[in-house]
């Protein structure tokens, strides 16, 4: 019988509307959590998939030792596509002409992720290769040509081995961020690896094993291969732990992405809550006459949990329904803009999404139904009784509990979510004290007005209590809006200020240092940008304060540890314990901050700074003394200051700089990194001429792909702002629908009084923008501490004040909540006393 | 004996300490007795009417319906002797605003469980003359109406005993007379005890008994009827 009442009273309660808010809630939190969730995990899907390139593979598995045949075999097995790729400095020779080049021997499927290019001579126009060299053949980067004197189909000699020449390399995959250090490429077969005789215990090779394949056999293949690394000698990396500013700007892409679904959920949360209080208090009456009539608890429990249970399974298969369709109609958007198709998501946006419904839905209902069932059937004759506030603590535990699960759900983070979820708790509690203030205070500049002002503020006090939870949820909207539109700014800021159009797109290397002035010259003459020309002069750092550094065989193993470390740290990564990049000069270079000591200046007493990154892994103070060996010259300095460089522009960057007097006497070679524009491009050789000993580094191709990637980022962050702005606007309205029997109930009374209609629409027309007001000020505050937080602890930026915004807030607070509230007052202001008097019995 | 209040009090907490709202009550009531409560505003009628249905629970005394002692009931027992047993009528009508008349009426009869629920409510529907209004909602019914859906409401399920709480006190005197006219004329029908607190001096003439209450004290009122 009680499942016939419950649909009954269902049917007529969504004719009624009287759920619609209730669901549309559940909707649109579905609708929000999955098509935000597909797009991120497609557009994460799609930068990984683009940045795996980046390391030409999904993983890649490093050694300084060989790596046993039989784990790629069983890679191969477990359906991982693998490739060679084994990396190491030598010399090469053509007729009398030498250089040191980095030879790279890679086998068939290399690069695994990503194309390689090859033109058909230096600085040619690239297209894509189709294989790898032939045997016996080698590709190499276009300086080589300039340092070897080479043409197309030369032969080069490297160890016991001759190669061919026979393409040009115009764009490798995996080139990363350090190229300034490192030589020329030369790519041959891995086949012919052990002929070169290059190959011996002891000598500096990097065994790489690429791998690339579906996610499942990854994580499959890393459960078997992980136990059998050994710490000290294998390195197993994927793109999220690679060294690149690219890799670093993908994981910040995440957090956000990530934060904006929080933000979602929380919106939708409270969206949720609001509707079902009020849903449940509606049904106060209908409860106490259905106990006087002899319903028992059972019977109403499941009435109106069948209820909720139906509406919440219709409103998450809407909101499944329309949030794939969204996705969808914007993927195809997003896709037609940059040209390219985004990978399919896998089945955990949809789990998610549904249990986000499904959780708040339930979560959020159970206490006011819980009160609803327990409210006692004398209220039919005491209207004021309601169900007792004994149990309050559930509701907040209920909640709570829940906004915390979702969030350790989402985060997949324990200290993120408890960290967010303490700070928002805290927030919160302080937000509402706020509101209660501000809202008094306006009462107090109220009575001052004139009679709308006056009867407004008197109803804002009157709903002190609902205000200020009204208050908060305005408040957290608007914030989140806030929020949301800050961080954009901020990231894309930040990235830009990376990546500036006049960026360097040119290392120049190897200069020689009587083509110093020359090609100084030469870029002013030509008005191309470039930076200074930096001298480099190789050598050791042998010994701090007097310590030695430890000595060849376990500098090795040293090695090994910085190397690795370098590889989620900075460029650079063969820095330390063996060659570094030693360079002289007088003033600090640009970009370069002082972080301790002092600058030299003039003075000529011998002396280094150190970068800060390297004085923190070696523990290195202003004032310790360091000794450097160069080329069989030994000498120690103190260091007088520390420098933190930004390693993400493009320009040279060094460990150790001296000043002058320390450096001169030593022979240098000159770096420098300037910008090309794309149609002076072909000068490039003719601009070069003079300086054959120059070797050149393009780094446009990788410039490109940063940008496509920012671009695909920023489209999903104004999609992630369309969405947030939609749910915002949502529980504007649920909030104020749920002030509407109240409103109705004043305005009855008023009416009857004889106010006049202009009198009473304007009052509400200023209770909105008052209460908007505030909101939108308690939200640009919490927003700046949340933001401050944010910048510290998540996303490594530099926190600023944004005054504006202080503006900007209460303004679009006020503007929306009046507009929203208005709008929903419409009919209840256009109503006559008569009808509205009817719609109260 | 159907119903008996024994030493039945009632005290409640207020800010300004307890405060006794009924004074000890004795009472007896028999069946197919129609019996009037009068009273001032505010001098306890309607929180007797409220211990005798079992809607609350008394200070002290006892309150027993066919010698079953309601103080010894959980609320869950308590609302089943008001589903076998007991029908309400309200001043404020208290029809459930999102259930149609017909469906208003049915309630009591499917929360007991009962078959027949809708032939039984539609038969009641006509007796009170609105027979074609069954579809209805509430705020589509004038005052009078409303109050005839919960009369009819009332009935379904023939309970022993009918609790009135001012059922004419919204309506005006006319549409007062008529839906007096509707519940003894069904009472009668139908055989039920009924109780029924009223201002409506006319009204408690037509009961056999007339209790007073006078701030919280209850007495037999001179014109008792035999
Ligand atoms: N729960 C309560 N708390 C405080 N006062 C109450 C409560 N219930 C009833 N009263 C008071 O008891 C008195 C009797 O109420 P009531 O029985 O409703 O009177 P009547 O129905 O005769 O008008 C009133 O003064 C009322 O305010
Ligand atoms: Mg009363």
């Amino acid at each position: 019988m009680w499942h016939k009442i419950s649909f009954r009273l269902l049917k007529h309660e969504l004719k009624r509307g009287e759920l619609t808010i209730m669901a549309l809630a559940i909707i649109l939190s579905v609708t929000a959590v999955l098509s935000l969730s597909i797009f991120s995990d497609r557009l994460q899907a799609g930068l990984t998939e683009r940045s795996s390139e980046f390391l030409a593979a999904d993983r890649v598995l490093s050694s300084r030792r060989d790596i046993p045949q039989e784990w790629l075999e069983q890679a191969g097995q477990m359906n991982l596509k693998t490739s060679w790729k084994v990396v190491f400095n030598s010399m090469a020779f053509a007729d009398e002409n030498m250089t040191l080049v980095d030879i790279k021997a890679v086998s068939d499927g290399y690069p695994l992720r990503g194309q390689l290019e090859i033109a058909d001579e230096p600085f040619g126009q690239g297209y894509v290769a189709e294989g790898l060299p032939a045997e016996g053949e080698a590709w190499v980067a276009s300086q080589l040509f300039q340092a070897l004197q080479l043409d197309i189909g030369d032969d080069i000699e490297v160890g016991n081995s001759s190669f061919k020449v026979t393409k040009v390399v115009t764009y490798e995959p995996d080139v990363g961020f350090s190229v300034f250090t490192d030589s020329p490429n030369v790519i041959i077969r891995h086949s012919q690896l052990e002929e070169t005789g290059l190959i011996q215990p002891g000598s500096r090779v990097r065994f790489n094993v690429l791998m690339a394949g579906d996610n499942s056999d990854i994580t499959a293949y890393e459960d078997w291969l992980l136990p059998r690394l050994n710490d000290d000698t294998h390195s197993w990396r994927s793109i999220e732990d690679g060294d690149s500013p690219l890799s670093r700007s993908l994981n910040r892409a995440e957090r956000f992405m990530m934060l904006a679904s929080l933000l979602g959920v929380v919106l939708a949360a409270t969206a949720v809550a609001v509707a079902a209080q009020r849903y449940c208090q509606r049904n106060y009456d209908v409860v106490a006459i259905f106990k006087t009539l002899g319903a028992s608890r059972q019977q109403i429990r499941r009435i109106f949990l069948l209820h909720l249970l139906l509406l919440t399974a219709a409103s998450v298969a809407v909101g499944m329904a329309l949030g794939w369709a969204i996705q969808y109609v914007v993927i195809e958007w997003v896709a037609q803009k940059l040209d390219a198709t985004l990978p399919q998501a896998g089945w955990q946006p949809y789990a998610l999404a549904g249990a986000t419904g499904v959780i708040s839905a339930v979560m959020f209902t159970l206490y006011p139904l819980f009160r609803l069932v327990s409210i006692p059937p004398l209220r039919v004759l005491h209207r004021q009784l309601t169900a007792g506030n004994a149990v309050r603590w559930l509701q907040w535990v209920l909640s709570g509990g829940t906004i915390y699960a979702l969030l350790v759900i989402y985060s997949q983070q324990w200290w993120l979510s408890t960290a967010l979820f303490a700070g928002g708790a805290v927030a919160a509690v302080i937000l509402l004290g706020l509101g209660r203030l501000f809202i008094s205070a306006s009462r107090k500049a109220g009575m001052q007005a004139g009679s709308s002002w006056r009867l407004a503020m008197a109803g804002l006090q009157r709903r002190a209590a609902a205000n200020s939870v009204q208050m908060l949820s305005f408040s957290t909207a608007i914030m989140l809006l806030l929020l949301v539109i800050v961080l954009r700014n901020d990231l894309l800021e930040d990235w830009k200020r990376q990546l500036p159009a006049d960026a360097p797109n040119y290392f120049a290397i190897n200069i020689a240092e009587d083509n110093v002035d020359d090609m100084q010259s030469m870029f002013e003459r030509e008005n191309i940008p470039s930076t200074d020309l930096y001298p480099i002069v190789p050598g050791r750092l042998t010994h701090i304060n007097g310590e030695k550094l430890e000595d060849e065989v376990t500098k090795e193993e040293r090695d090994e540890e910085v190397s690795d470390e370098d590889a989620s740290e900075n460029d650079g990564r063969e820095g330390i314990g063996r060659e570094l990049s030693l360079t002289w000069r007088d003033s600090l270079p640009p970009n370069n901050e002082l972080t301790a000591g002092e600058w030299w200046g003039d003075n000529a007493e011998p002396q280094v700074s150190v970068e800060l990154n390297v004085s923190e892994r070696l523990d290195i103070k202003v004032g310790d003394e360091l000794r450097f060996n160069l080329g069989g010259e030994e000498f120690t300095v103190p260091v007088t200051s520390l420098r933190k460089a930004d390693w993400n522009t493009l320009q040279p960057n060094f460990y150790m700089i001296f000043n002058t007097s320390t450096l001169e006497d030593f022979p240098a070679t000159y770096i420098t990194s300037f910008r090309l524009d794309e149609e002076r491009k072909s000068d490039l050789y003719e601009l070069f001429k003079p300086f054959p000993q120059a070797s050149l580094i393009d780094l446009d191709a990788m410039i490109d792909q940063i940008r496509e990637v920012i671009g695909q980022v920023s489209l999903a962050i104004v999609f992630v702002l369309v969405l947030v702005i939609i749910a915002g606007a949502l529980v504007l309205v649920a909030q104020v629908q749920a002030s509407m029997e109240e409103r109705q109930k004043e305005l009855v009374i008023l009416r009857t009084l004889g106010a006049p209609g202009k009198l009473l629409s304007r009052s509400i027309t200023y209770e909105f923008l008052v209460l908007g007001a505030i909101s939108g000020l308690i939200a640009t505050l919490a927003m700046e501490i949340s933001l401050f937080i944010l910048q510290n602890q998540v996303f490594n930026m530099t926190p600023v004040i944004h005054w504006k915004l202080w503006l900007l807030g209460p303004a679009f607070g006020a503007v929306v909540v009046a507009v929203l509230g208005r709008l929903s007052c419409y009919r209840l202001i256009q109503r006559n006393t008569a009808q509205l008097i009817r719609k109260l019995t | 004996m159907l119903i008996q209040a024994q030493q039945l009090e009632k005290t409640v907490d207020t800010s300004e300490g307890p405060l006794q709202i009924l004074q000890p009550i004795n009472v007896s009531i028999n069946a197919g007795d129609t019996v009037a409560i009068v009273g001032a505003s505010g001098s306890g009628k309607s929180t007797l009417l409220s211990l005798l249905a079992g809607l609350d629970l008394a200070s002290s005394g006892e309150v027993l319906i066919e010698n079953e002692k309601l103080s010894e009931l959980d609320e869950e027992q308590r609302a089943k002797v008001r589903a076998d047993k007991v029908g309400f009528i309200f001043q404020s009508f208290l029809l459930v605003p999102s259930l149609s008349a017909l469906e208003n009426v049915m309630l009591p009869a499917e929360l007991a469980g009962h078959k027949g629920a809708e032939k039984e409510a539609r038969e009641l529907l006509a007796k009170v003359g609105l027979e074609d209004r069954w579809h209805h909602y509430p705020n589509q019914l004038s005052g009078g109406e409303q109050q005839r859906v919960a009369i009819a409401r009332a009935f379904v399920g023939q309970p022993k005993i009918l609790f009135a709480d001012e059922p004419t006190g919204n309506l005006d005197a006319k549409t007062g007379g008529k839906v007096e006219e509707l519940l003894f004329d069904l009472n009668k029908d139908y055989g039920t005890t009924l109780i029924v607190v009223t201002h409506d001096q006319r009204l408690a003439k037509r009961c056999q008994r007339v209790l007073q209450m006078d701030a919280g004290q209850l007495s037999e009122a001179a014109q008792d009827v035999a």
